[in-house]
């Protein structure tokens, strides 16, 4: 089987979560015996072609002149597309075409009808549930793409069930052209030794608990929630420290949040870090919370159960679906700082029940979320897609 | 010859003239036996239609939204339902044992999907310019303006001829575009008995 994926970016470009997951996938489908293809946008110092572990990738001049991020994001899948059809002609076809997001689905739509080749999309998102609704007109282009682009798809893989309905809904797709397969993680990557005192000083006094927060600092992943449940975790004469990993617009307004508090001391925001950084501190922090209000997956939640430490999650999205409560960690309603509270105190107050959640949970990701378990998922969708397309009569015709 | 026509315009659809001069050019190669496959944006009036030997294909733009005033975003998503509909042709007449020997697209709008085609049916195409970006737009170092004389660029650089209706057009274009262009840019004044021959006579250098 010889599959193309195209992805708007690919590591070293780093700019979303689509990078991380297209080199996890296609390594893991290269491992299966899969023929992989991979054109993505050039990136400054990177090579034009690439082996990565057994994925051919191959970097496409992106820069274009547009009217704005959708002026550039089409010109740039033009490029794409057409460098995609010189591809296709040097290897000889190829048997599917992947695509992810409406940043690569524009290429993708063209090739499958100059190809007749069926098309697979992955939604990892969607511009209604980014923007919370559809409010101007560039919103509503991306939101009408997107609804284009799964009626043009064989089928559209979501990551979580929560998705799937919301695809389904604000797309109009049918619930049958759906398939669900999570995100994975890689358990052996938190697996290392390290100076285990010398991280954590870093951050926090010594007899801080450190509650770890990662993500980008806008409204929908509600920091504000986490900071609003200092004071209660404080009083209850628990020693805790927020530490922050990430950057955002609402930055000033959380650090002034602190203030008000009278709390910023109690509040550490380092930016972004580096991942071996990030990987230590899930590591060496006491809790990892996650209050998000609109969360499609939630990869945070994976990373810290891949690192053994205890979760408290708001019950929204893929969140929901990820843990399970007092299983796997503790689900709390979202917008709720005094439940939050509560169930933070709970995991640091009772070491025996936080044993018994971080155990499972590293099993439940060890299976689950395992990258070789998804790439057989995916690639059992893959054997579906040409099943149907082999007994059907949309074809090329020689 | 089978030639595929990407345009804009095409009656009952009237933005400007290239309307007419697509209906005549598609007209008299029917006339002279020519094979003619017009493939049209018309968000009205979709569907197939044969209009006395031309075979006309209407095509609408899947996007309706537009940021205010893009004509940019509204070109490149329009091109995808006219690689879908050339694809059709293409894969129609393949099944027939015949093929498509040039793709004539008409002013920047059609230069994306001409572009495609060509790299991935490995189909010649020949551009008219009927007009000039640097000519309508007076404001002309505005994004959307340097992204459509990029387009533009982008049409010289992969065409296989270029056409123009007049010398002094020949001239503006070279200007803009690069006088290294100047060995495949040929004049052809739509006027006359014969300027259709003179086309079909361009079309000739570069089909296959």
């Amino acid at each position: 089987m010889r599959v193309l994926h195209i992805s708007w970016e690919f590591p070293p470009r780093v700019i979303g979560g689509i990078a991380s997951h297209v080199y996890d996938l296609s390594r893991a489908f290269a491992r299966r015996g899969i023929e992989i293809h991979l054109t993505t946008c050039n990136f400054p110092g990177a090579k034009e072609y690439e082996n990565v572990d057994g994925v051919n990738v191959y970097r496409v001049e992106s820069y274009a002149a547009g009217d704005s991020f959708l002026g550039w994001a089409l010109r740039m899948q033009k490029n794409l597309e057409r460098s995609s059809c010189d591809l296709i002609n040097l290897i000889k076809g190829v048997d599917l075409i992947h695509v992810h997001d409406w940043l690569s689905g524009v290429a993708g739509i063209g090739l499958k009808h100059l190809y007749r080749q069926p098309l697979i999309t992955t939604m990892h998102s969607t511009e209604y549930g980014r923007r919370t609704g559809i409010h101007n007109d560039l919103q509503a282009s991306i939101h009408e793409i997107e609804s284009w682009l799964c009626g043009e798809s064989w089928r559209v893989i979501t990551c979580s069930y929560y998705m799937r309905d919301h695809v389904s809904w604000s797309l109009r797709v049918p619930e049958y052209k759906i398939c669900v397969i999570p995100k994975g993680v890689d358990v052996t990557k938190f697996n290392f030794g390290f100076d285990y005192w010398q991280t954590r000083n870093r951050f926090a006094n010594g007899s801080e608990k450190i509650l770890l927060f990662v993500g980008r600092l806008v409204p929908e992943k509600g920091l504000d929630v986490l900071i609003s449940a200092l004071p209660n975790i404080l009083s209850s004469g628990v020693n805790a420290k927020i530490v922050v990993v990430g950057e955002g617009p609402q930055r000033e307004q959380y650090q002034q949040m602190a203030n008000d508090y009278g709390l910023a001391h109690k509040i550490l925001f380092v930016g972004y870090i580096d991942d071996w950084t990030l990987r230590t501190l899930y590591r060496v922090a006491d809790v990892t919370v996650v209050p998000s209000k609109f969360e499609p997956f939630g990869i945070v939640a994976l990373e810290a159960m891949a690192a053994c430490c205890p979760l408290v999650v708001s019950a929204v999205g893929g969140l929901n679906e990820i843990v399970d409560h007092e299983g796997t960690g503790l689900k709390v309603p979202m917008n709720n700082p005094d439940a939050l509270a509560s169930a933070i105190l709970r995991i640091i107050r009772d070491v025996g029940f936080k044993d018994w959640i971080v155990n499972n949970a590293y099993q439940k990701c060890a299976w689950n979320y395992n990258w070789n378990n998804i790439a057989a998922w995916t690639a059992g969708v893959y054997d579906t897609v040409l099943h149907e397309y082999y007994t059907g009569s949309w074809k090329p015709t020689n | 010859m089978r030639v595929l026509i990407l345009t804009w315009e095409y009656p009952p659809k009237r933005l400007g003239n290239v309307s007419e001069h697509v209906n005549t050019l598609a007209h008299e190669l029917v006339r002279r036996k020519h094979e003619v496959e017009v493939v049209v944006l018309d968000d009205w009036r979709q569907g197939f239609e044969d209009v006395y030997g031309v075979h006309v294909h209407r095509v609408a733009n899947p996007v309706k939204t537009h940021p205010m005033a893009s004509m940019l975003t509204y070109a490149v998503t329009a091109s995808l339902p006219f690689e879908a509909e050339s694809s059709n042709i293409v894969y129609y007449h393949k099944q027939q044992q015949r093929s498509i020997d040039v793709i004539h697209a008409h002013e920047w709008l059609t230069v994306y999907p001409a572009i495609i085609l060509k790299h991935a049916f490995n189909i010649p195409f020949v551009l008219t310019f009927h007009s000039l970006e640097g000519h309508r737009c007076h404001d002309r170092f505005s994004a959307p303006s340097i992204a459509i004389k990029e387009i533009e660029d982008a049409g010289m650089w992969e065409s296989n001829e270029v056409i123009t209706n007049t010398d002094w057009m020949r001239n503006e274009v070279l200007r803009y575009y690069g006088s290294g262009h100047a060995g495949k840019t040929n004049v052809v004044w739509p006027i006359g008995e014969d300027w259709v021959d003179h086309v079909v006579s361009v079309y000739q250098k570069v089909a296959k």
